[in-house]
């Protein structure tokens, strides 16, 4: 399966006599070039590798100020100030807010870096990356990684279509790979390898999904995907939600695939228009309307559908040993379900009961032992431990309203 | 289920021979071969071996992660006009494969310690089987990497082959000795006891080698310790009471504040140890070289598990 090199790739008698000597720089096949740290050391650059993830809540106030709290010594840092936010997405690193000049870049200095068998953990200095101009309404879609790959914006009222380089993120810098033109729709950029995919529409709508390099290509790799909604990256692949099912993306042996997964025939539940699941995991959550949950496991390429014991505003799929899967529900308790029958193992009191009844959209997050809710209008944020009784291990008060909030470290 | 498939752009190396050979000028300084090791562990065994024969150029630097380290374009330039490529391989040096196939591309020879060893692959996991990289856990293993990098070492134009071989010979005798005295130490482990429970991923070759049990456990982080309840703590209080062990070998931020929880927590009394792992350290600290950090190592076990 996975290609071994020869024990050694011997050469021609040309080789020694070339190998004094260096060529031009070639370009590397993504497109990239070699990278350059600046002050000739070998780690990553301006990052200190550290024992355990950095974890922390990166939150946006109405205003646009920028704060960091740091989960492990509950220090909270002021990150500087962008617009005012009215939609955020986050990959666990960087921070993508919505502002009237398009899309303001956060980086919270704090990341993971996924190696499948284990994890290493950065912290650097947290900065304000700049902007990525656009019209209107953008959606956002992330890899898992935050040193590499692309990253997704798709501006809906001109319909550009953005894939950033997320390397050069890193180095903060804002880049771009390409920008191209399509029909205005509330379509998406999806990050998968060197690739992208890209929404289509037809009459406004979004109706399939072609495959892009990174230097804007088409490809021949296209699929059907009426009302394209909602898109998540697991460790398989990317996800984008379909009235009909979900397609998902990998990289099989470099060359870009997509399969459907259809939901099950006869499902009268409305289909998902978002996922959220503990980052990087298979399994993933996303509400059929408010009155049940979709699970998309992505490794096995199947649907369950849970239903909700109360209306629901939000969902998120922990995907650990025991299944769990967590729910916030329309009077602003925390549910922590059963992944196999919905059934509910635990629950908080009401804790954002006023944040809903203003029409904010409290954030849910899971990571592998706590979750974490905002409360906008009660200026809280909860740290819950799921695994026991939906135990409140913390609350932390903010100075000011957290409308947005991010787990970052991870 | 609808499949599309494209076939990935392959990228076509230029043809570098007439500008190569016309700009063709040897460093001034050393007109020694130059060995690029991609990691320090194989940078110090390389070293070990060439002596004063060839330059060794290691990338990775100390105390560094060998998945994501990162090179300067100066590095880049001078691993293309190395006359060797030592690498792990086996998926260690993701950060680097880009120009590692770069230089491969640019047929420089290349030595792959991952392709002349006996791989084990993770028996669990996402990982699960794929293969695990991290062999030099295994002095053994280590060896056999020795013998086939010997003559590889050995052709390279310029060094004085029997030099290689007397170094060769010599650093054999050093590694049997760490075997030897790796093999002593832990046998003296009542069988029993013979368990590592862990959060360090690394040490599958040497559990293989010297018939360890490891047993992955979450070791709670600092976020689950500033409010810990017992359930946080339940996997690995299972593993240590399974073990019957004294000690974990964990990477942790606050090993005390750990200690504190199993104590108050769960009444479970353990020492917190941590390992070498992945990389050498600066020469003034604990793992300078690889037989050291594999003594420490061998030694911290050795302590950690004893009666």
């Amino acid at each position: 399966m996975r290609p071994r090199t020869p024990l050694l790739t011997v050469v021609g008698a040309l080789a020694l006599a070339l190998t004094a000597c260096s060529g031009a720089t070639p370009a590397t096949p993504d497109g990239t070039t070699s990278s350059d740290t600046g002050d000739g050391h070998g780690a990553v650059s301006g990052a200190a590798e550290v024992a355990e993830p950095q974890l922390g809540l990166t939150t946006i106030d109405p205003s646009g100020a920028v704060t960091h709290l740091d989960l492990l010594d509950e220090s909270v840092s002021d990150l500087g100030s962008i617009g005012e936010p009215t939609a955020m997405t986050t990959d666990g690193r960087y921070v993508f807010a919505q502002t009237a000049a398009g899309i303001e870049i956060v980086d919270s200095g704090v990341w993971t870096w996924d190696h499948v068998d284990h994890f290493h953990y950065y912290r650097a200095e947290p900065r304000l990356l700049g902007t990525v101009v656009g019209d209107g309404q953008a959606t956002v879609a992330t890899t898992n990684l935050s040193t590499s790959g692309g990253t997704g914006v798709f501006f809906a009222e001109s319909g550009e279509a953005v894939l950033l380089d997320t390397r050069a993120l890193s180095k903060g810098d804002i880049s771009e790979y390409f920008r191209i033109e399509t029909d205005a729709h509330a379509g998406m950029v999806v990050p998968i390898g060197s690739y992208a995919l890209v929404t289509h529409a037809e009459g406004g709508v979004a109706s399939s999904v072609v495959g892009y390099t990174s230097d804007g290509e088409p490809t021949e790799v296209e699929a059907p995907c009426v009302d394209a909604a909602g898109t998540i990256t697991t460790r398989v692949g990317a996800v984008i939600g379909c009235r009909d099912g979900a397609l998902l993306a990998t990289i099989n042996e470099g060359e870009l695939v997509i399969e459907r997964i259809p939901y099950p025939a006869a499902s009268p539940a409305p289909a998902a228009t978002s996922f959220a699941n503990r980052e990087g995991r298979p399994t993933v959550a996303g509400l059929a309307g408010t009155d049940g949950i979709w699970l998309l496991d992505t490794r096995a390429r199947s649907w369950t559908f849970l239903p909700a014991p109360a209306p629901l505003v939000s969902a998120t799929a922990v995907d650990d040993d025991d299944d769990h899967v967590l729910a916030l529900a329309a009077d602003g308790r925390v549910l922590v379900l059963n992944g196999e029958d919905g059934s509910v193992i635990a629950e908080t009191e009401p804790l954002v009961r006023d944040s809903i009844a203003a029409g904010h959209i409290p954030a849910l997050i899971a990571d592998q032992q706590r979750a974490y809710l905002s409360g906008p209008a009660e200026q809280h944020l909860f740290e819950i431990d799921f695994a026991d009784a939906a135990r409140i291990a913390r609350t932390f008060d903010t100075a000011t309203p957290p409308m947005f909030t991010a787990e970052t470290g991870r | 289920m609808t499949m599309v498939r494209l076939r990935a752009r392959v990228a076509v190396a230029a043809a570098a021979s007439v500008v190569g050979l016309a700009a063709c000028t040897p460093s001034p300084d050393d007109d020694r071969p130059l060995v690029a090791v991609t990691t320090n562990i194989l940078g110090d065994v390389v070293s070990e071996l060439v002596g004063d024969q060839a330059e060794v150029m290691t990338l990775m630097k100390p105390n560094a992660d060998p998945h994501s380290f990162e090179i300067s374009a100066q590095e880049s330039g001078r691993l293309r006009s190395a006359d060797l490529i030592v690498s792990n391989g086996l998926g260690l040096e993701e950060g680097l494969q880009q120009h590692l196939d770069t230089a491969a591309a640019d047929d420089i020879t290349t030595f792959v310690a991952g392709d002349v060893i006996d791989v084990l692959d993770y028996a669990e996991g996402d990982a699960a089987g794929m293969p695990d990289s991290h062999f030099w856990t295994d002095p053994a293993r280590m060896l056999d990497v020795v013998d086939a990098l010997e003559p590889v070492l050995a052709d390279l134009a310029g060094v004085d082959a029997e030099a290689i071989a007397a170094s060769a010979a010599a650093y054999r005798h050093e590694l049997s000795d760490l075997d030897a005295e790796m093999t002593d130490a832990f046998g003296a482990i009542p069988s029993e006891r013979r368990a590592l429970v862990t959060n360090h991923h690394v040490f599958g070759y040497l559990a293989d080698r010297f018939d360890f049990e490891v047993i992955g456990a979450v070791i709670p982080g600092g976020t689950t310790l500033a409010a810990p309840s017992a359930s946080d703590l339940a996997d690995l209080v299972t593993a240590v009471e399974q073990t019957g062990v004294r000690a974990i070998f964990a990477e942790s931020s606050s090993p005390d504040r750990l200690v504190q929880a199993l104590a108050s927590e769960a009444d479970v009394h353990v020492e917190v140890i941590e390992l070498y792992t992945e990389s050498l350290t600066e020469p003034d600290g604990g793992a300078p070289d690889y037989l050291t950090m594999m003594r420490v190592n061998t030694e911290r076990i050795t302590t950690g598990l004893s009666p």
